[in-house]
């Protein structure tokens, strides 16, 4: 009884998405690894350089201090490398296995973003985002489409993106996702978001004199009121008029309005 | 001075002699003012944006204004500055530093720098044809297609030709420095004894052999797209509707695929000669050999050749699939692991030295710390999971203004290290000091804030109110940068007459062999002949050339003079190949050993020239305007008259009578400049073959043979034309072999035969091509022309290109049998042999054509 | 190499020529697409080698030019091999 119940739940809220580990979560771990790893060694080899470039100045003496360590070059000879290799490979070694072992690091997570939270747990809103100069077009599974991305709150979020005519990208910075809309391909990339409130998407592939302002809004709403606004959006509709407010003399192509529901 | 010996070239002070030279000094010398002319010109858009930047919005430029700033901006410094100003050192220091007197083809250089400067014109002119090209440096598809560009576009396709001279001139110039640097080393001098400046361009130009023949087919597909209407970055034929099943769903990622290809080899390209220049200033001016130099060689060695394996990192959103993902994120990583290990190389140089702060060294040090810090940022860019995010924004407009700006950083540093070779005149040190403060300053004002703004999307002037600060402080950064050239400029200027006369060497400690001769350098550069035999630098007497010499049968070389010539074309994009193409012909003119070297010509000028007019034409014929269409025509007749002019005129670039000429040392120049320009060659149409490849597959391969290709596309022409080809390369053989036998008739017979059947290749063509505009049938009832779909774009372009190959052998046939007539040849069929290579690539590039064309 | 030699090359490189032609009139090409692809691919590869290694001589001169021509080569699979995969 208890098990029905669950997976009526389920269906009907499917409220998992707040378990899941946001990809902004495992944006904002790496970066922060990264960044503090990058300034330490950033600090420590310039601090190194610096070292031994002020350390081993010319005082202007007469007298080679190292006279009796290095040979000096000299004109008109042969090109040769100079003695102290191996401390190059000392300090090769350690940064190569720095460098390597936090790449290693990162690719488990990367398989995480590539394929998303366990599907057959996690059932996703699925969403197709058309890009055009210059706006967005969302579609819901229900044909519904629109200019601004309404999403439940604590729910997986699957977009599949394309383009109807150059190549965009689309973005939502402060729920860190982000995929190319290239014409004629599709790309996917997931997210959810577990704090209600309106963010921007912005396109971030340069495509025309109306790119800067291609922005569009994105409200993540309490699941229920999206239940609500969604019972209530049956089937296509008019696109919005918003976002194009920009198109200066170009050569206009029309958004594409599209018809049937895909799936 | 030797003023006397400059044979025909008028003086210094004279300004013909600029027009004339071939010299590779003055060569150097004119790259490096053209350049800095183009870091001012690009320069200045940039002020332009920043200030734009300063707040947000577009009231300065407006969005148009702005989205062309942008791109030029980009285009020019990386295309027309940075490797052109490397490669004024290049020219004027890599014979000086291998001890050669010049390069191995004189008058193709000066073509290089000829095309380079037209096409920074036409860059120029391409402003003033309504807008210029406005998205972004990396061209993406289709926003780079005509549809997509306001009003007429023709500044774009302005651009997109410029783009394709400049390519014309890399190419010249990369098999240019190949075989000089292959067939003209001082004696005892092996490949890794090269200094390193030496070393690290001969990387860089293996780099741009291969990496800009990727870029010349994008490049001649996209004007082809421009200018002949077919389709390959567009992604539906007729531009208002998309439907769901595209005409050519591969169009986008094409372009990023052939652009990053050449793409990411090219930020090497950009870099290696600022690592050559820091590694000579950290060695001189430490007092230290580079420590590790076996090491920096190899790392060096495996970043040219891994770099044409990691290009996918620029393209990790685009959906392709994890297994490649991963792929370049390992070679990614790959790559950045031997730059460690030169920078730890450059580090431990100055330890136990002897380091003085002069102004070289000072922009050298800055150089690598600011290299530093782009290579550590580069690195977050290689965790795909971070870059998903830094894709599109300041983050990367910050690490790559870190690493190629260092770069330029080192080639200022360069600047101030080869100065008083190149003018035998010291500036002031203490305002060179006061430039590299006020420049690593400004640098680091611009671009750090950059990191710290790094959420803004990039190319967008509307950013979030939080950021306005670190956009402020980056603009105030960009004129205090700007500022610091003023000193420069000034400082470097006014020396030229109040500087102090420094010797041979002012520099302590250096050793490269420039540093041996006067500054600046004689004409012929060294005052004997070169030679590292005895394991330190020698000037060899004539005499004791000539014992040596004796008897060897590999003294061809000695007394040998060749003839570096041009030949004409169509004048259409493959001119300046042609040129490269037509070095075979007119090889090797027997002439007394005693012969002077040529230095002087103004063909080069004069081909550039009416190359320049006949781009500017084509821009405009797709308008149909009179003007435009007379300026390709007259441009096209004088490209041909020149190219003739060039190839008929004497000129003298003798051989090395002793050089290092290891892993060629049989192979004779003209022969391994064709060989190294056929090797481009390879990569041009193995671009154009892996478009079509792309396309397809994305497609879908099968169903493209039923839905795009009409049925009356048959596989006879093709079969009948490779018969043809074929046929004709045997010829060739054989007139080889007639004319090493001295038979003057056969000779000629078997080269009119050549000629005969490439004329009935291209006419069987012709006919096939005829027909297939003009079916009607159900499925194509305005027949299959070239923008009917991808595949008929494919076919006609791919194909069209070979023609063209065929259409200047067949020119360059002609003019050989001509002269075959009149007795050339006999008994030296070097000529016919290196007509023959060309020939006969073409005729290999047919026999891969020929079945994925016609038959599968 | 003599007249003789080459003609022999010719006479190889026409009929594999015909070879490739008959593969498709015997309607491999739609009966077993990929099998005739394979067989007409390395079919011109062995012409190209053929011609490459005769009339360009290169069996004759120093490896490192056939080196050269094989960089080139690769450069240019690789492109058009890692691309074609990323998309399938
Ligand atoms: C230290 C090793 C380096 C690594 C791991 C690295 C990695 C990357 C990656 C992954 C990108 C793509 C970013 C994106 O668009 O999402 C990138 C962009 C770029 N890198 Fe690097 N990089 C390195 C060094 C360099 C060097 C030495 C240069 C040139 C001197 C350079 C020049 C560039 C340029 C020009 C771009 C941006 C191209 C564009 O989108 O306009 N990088 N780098
Ligand atoms: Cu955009
Ligand atoms: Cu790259």
């Amino acid at each position: 009884m208890a098990g029905i119940m669950v997976t009526l739940t389920a269906v009907v809220f499917p409220l998992h998405g707040g378990d899941v580990r946001a990809p902004s979560a495992v944006f904002n771990q790496i970066f922060e690894v990264f960044l503090l790893l990058g300034t330490a060694v950033g600090v420590v080899v310039v601090a190194y350089t610096m070292y031994h470039a002020l350390k081993y100045r010319d005082d202007g003496s007469e007298e080679d201090p190292y006279a009796d360590k290095v040979e000096r070059p000299e004109m008109g000879e042969m090109p040769t490398g100079g003695t102290g290799g191996r401390k190059v490979f000392y300090s090769f070694s350690i940064s190569a296995i720095i460098v390597v072992s936090l790449i290693a690091w990162t690719y488990s997570q990367l398989l995480y973003i590539e394929q998303g939270p366990d599907p057959a747990q996690e059932e996703a809103l699925e969403i197709d985002v058309e890009g055009y100069r210059f706006g967005w077009d969302f579609i819901y599974p229900n044909g519904h489409t629109t200019n601004t991305l309404r999403v439940p709150q604590d729910r997986v979020v699957r977009l599949r993106v394309t383009s109807t005519d150059v190549f965009h990208n689309f973005g939502i910075p402060e729920l860190r996702v982000k995929t190319d809309a290239v014409p004629g391909q599709h790309t996917s990339a997931w997210f959810t978001a577990n704090e209600t409130g309106t963010y921007t998407a912005k396109c971030y592939e340069l495509c025309g004199s109306g790119h800067s302002l291609m922005t569009t809004e994105v409200i993540v709403m309490p699941q229920d009121e999206y239940e609500n606004w969604y019972a209530e959006t049956e089937g296509p509709t008019e696109t919005e008029t918003a976002a194009n407010e920009t198109g200066g003399g170009d050569h206009q192509i029309a958004p594409a309005t599209v018809g049937g529901a895909p799936a | 001075m030797s003023q006397e010996h400059e044979h025909g070239l008028p003086p210094k002070s004279s300004v013909s002699r600029w027009f004339l030279t071939t010299n590779h000094k003055d060569i150097g010398v004119l790259y490096l003012i053209t350049a800095l002319f183009f870091l001012l010109f690009g320069g200045v858009l940039a002020l332009l944006f920043r200030l734009e930047l300063i707040t947000s919005g577009a009231d300065l430029l407006g969005s148009m204004g702005y989205n062309q700033a942008v791109s030029t901006h980009g285009l020019l410094m990386v295309f027309w500055f940075i490797s052109p100003f490397a490669f004024g050192f290049a020219n004027y220091l890599v014979p000086l530093q291998i001890g050669a007197d010049d390069l191995a083809f004189p008058r193709l250089n000066a073509l290089s720098y000829w095309l380079y400067l037209f096409s920074g014109i036409l860059m120029g002119v391409s402003f003033f044809q309504g807008t210029t090209f406005a998205g972004g440096w990396t061209m993406y598809a289709p926003l780079n297609t005509p549809a997509y560009i306001p009003g007429e576009g023709l500044g774009a396709t302005s651009v997109v030709l410029a783009l394709i001279m400049f390519t014309a001139a890399v190419t010249l110039g990369s098999v240019n420095f190949l075989t000089t640097m292959y067939r003209m080393r001082a004696e005892g001098l092996r490949m890794r004894d090269i200094p390193i400046f030496s070393l690290s361009i001969n990387l860089t130009v293996w780099m741009m052999l291969f990496a800009f023949a990727a870029l010349l087919a994008a490049l001649m597909i996209l004007a082809s797209d421009h200018i002949l209407g077919t389709t390959y970055f567009q992604y539906s034929i007729d531009g208002t509707t998309m439907a769901t099943d595209a005409d050519n769903p591969g169009a986008s990622l094409l372009w990023a695929h052939l652009f990053w290809f050449f793409g990411h080899p090219e930020v090497y390209i950009v870099f290696f000669p600022a690592l050559g220049v820091m590694a000579e200033c950290f060695q001189t001016f430490t007092g230290r050999r580079l420590v590790g130099r076996k090491w920096f060689i190899i790392s060096m060695v495996l970043v040219a050749l891994q770099s044409f394996v990691v290009w996918m990192h620029h393209m990790f959103l685009t959906g392709i699939n994890l297994p490649i993902k991963t792929i370049f994120m390992a070679t990614t990583i790959g790559i950045s692991l031997p730059f460690d290990l030169m920078v730890f190389s450059l580090i431990y140089t100055m330890a136990k030295g002897r380091v003085r702060f002069t102004t070289p060294f000072l922009f050298s040090l800055g150089a690598l710390i600011l290299f530093i810090i782009g290579g550590i940022t580069g690195v977050f860019l290689g965790a795909i999971v971070l870059d998903y995010q830094f894709r599109g924004t300041y983050w990367v407009v910050a690490h790559f203004h870190y690493v190629m700006v260092s770069g330029a950083t080192a080639l200022f540093g360069g600047l101030y290290y080869w100065y008083p070779k190149i003018t035998g005149k010291m500036y002031n040190q203490t305002l060179g000091k006061i430039q590299f403060g006020v420049y690593f300053l400004g640098f680091n004002l611009l671009y750090f804030p950059m990191f710290l703004a790094w959420e803004t999307p990039r190319r967008v002037f509307v950013y979030p109110e939080g950021l306005q600060i670190w956009h402020s402080m980056a603009t105030v950064g960009g004129f205090v940068l700007g500022a610091s050239f003023l000193i420069m400029f000034y400082n470097l200027f006014v020396s030229l007459w109040r500087g102090e006369d420094v010797g041979p060497n002012p520099w302590e400690y250096a050793t490269s062999a420039e540093w041996a001769v006067s500054s600046p350098p004689a004409l012929e550069n060294f005052p004997g002949v070169p030679s590292y035999a005895t394991g330190k630098l020698e000037f060899l007497d004539d005499e004791t050339v000539a014992e040596r010499t004796e008897g060897t049968p590999g003294a061809a070389a000695h007394g040998h003079a060749a003839t570096d010539g041009g030949t004409a074309t169509d004048g259409g994009a493959v001119t300046a190949r042609a040129a490269a193409t037509a070095t075979a012909m007119e090889p090797a003119h027997e002439v007394g050993g005693e012969e002077h070297a040529s230095h002087a010509s103004f063909w080069p000028f004069l081909v550039s020239l009416a190359g320049f007019v006949t781009f500017l034409g084509l821009s405009g014929v797709r308008t149909g305007s009179v003007f435009y269409l007379s300026l390709a025509t007259v441009g096209g007749i004088g490209t041909f008259g020149s190219l003739l002019g060039m190839t008929r005129e004497p000129f003298h670039a003798p051989e090395m009578a002793i050089a290092e000429r290891w892993p060629f040392e049989r192979v004779e120049k003209m022969k391994l400049g064709m060989w190294t320009f056929l090797a481009s060659d390879i990569v041009l149409f193995g671009a154009f073959i892996g478009s079509y490849a792309f396309v397809r597959v994305a497609y879908g391969w099968t169903a493209w043979h039923h839905d795009l290709i009409p049925a009356e596309h048959v596989t006879m022409p093709g079969l009948i034309n490779t018969y043809l080809l074929l046929t004709s390369s045997f010829l060739v053989v054989i007139a080889m072999v007639a004319a090493e036998r001295e038979s003057k008739r056969g000779t000629v017979a078997a080269l009119v035969g050549t000629f005969a059947l490439g004329v009935g290749f291209l006419i069987n063509k012709g006919l096939e091509w005829q027909h297939l505009f003009h079916i009607h049938t159900e499925a194509f009832p305005n027949g299959w022309n070239l923008s009917t779909n991808i595949a008929s774009s494919t076919f006609y372009l791919t194909t069209g290109l070979h023609g063209a190959h065929v259409t200047i052998g067949l020119i360059i046939c002609a003019y050989m049998t001509v002269r075959a007539w009149n007795g050339a040849y006999q008994g030296d069929d070097r000529a016919i042999e290196y007509f023959g290579l060309y020939w006969h690539f073409v005729d290999i590039v047919w026999l891969f054509l020929f079945p994925l064309f016609y038959i599968l | 190499m003599d007249w003789k030699g080459y003609t022999v090359i010719y006479v190889v490189l026409f009929a594999f020529a015909t070879a490739q032609a008959v593969v498709e009139f015997t309607g491999l090409v739609d009966s077993a697409y990929w099998v005739a692809f394979a067989l007409i691919m390395v079919l011109s590869v062995v012409k190209a080698v053929g011609v490459a290694a005769y009339y360009q001589h290169l069996r004759w001169e120093p490896r490192a030019v056939t080196y050269l021509v094989l960089g080139g080569t690769v450069a240019a699979l690789a492109l058009t091999g890692a691309a074609a995969y990323s998309i399938l």
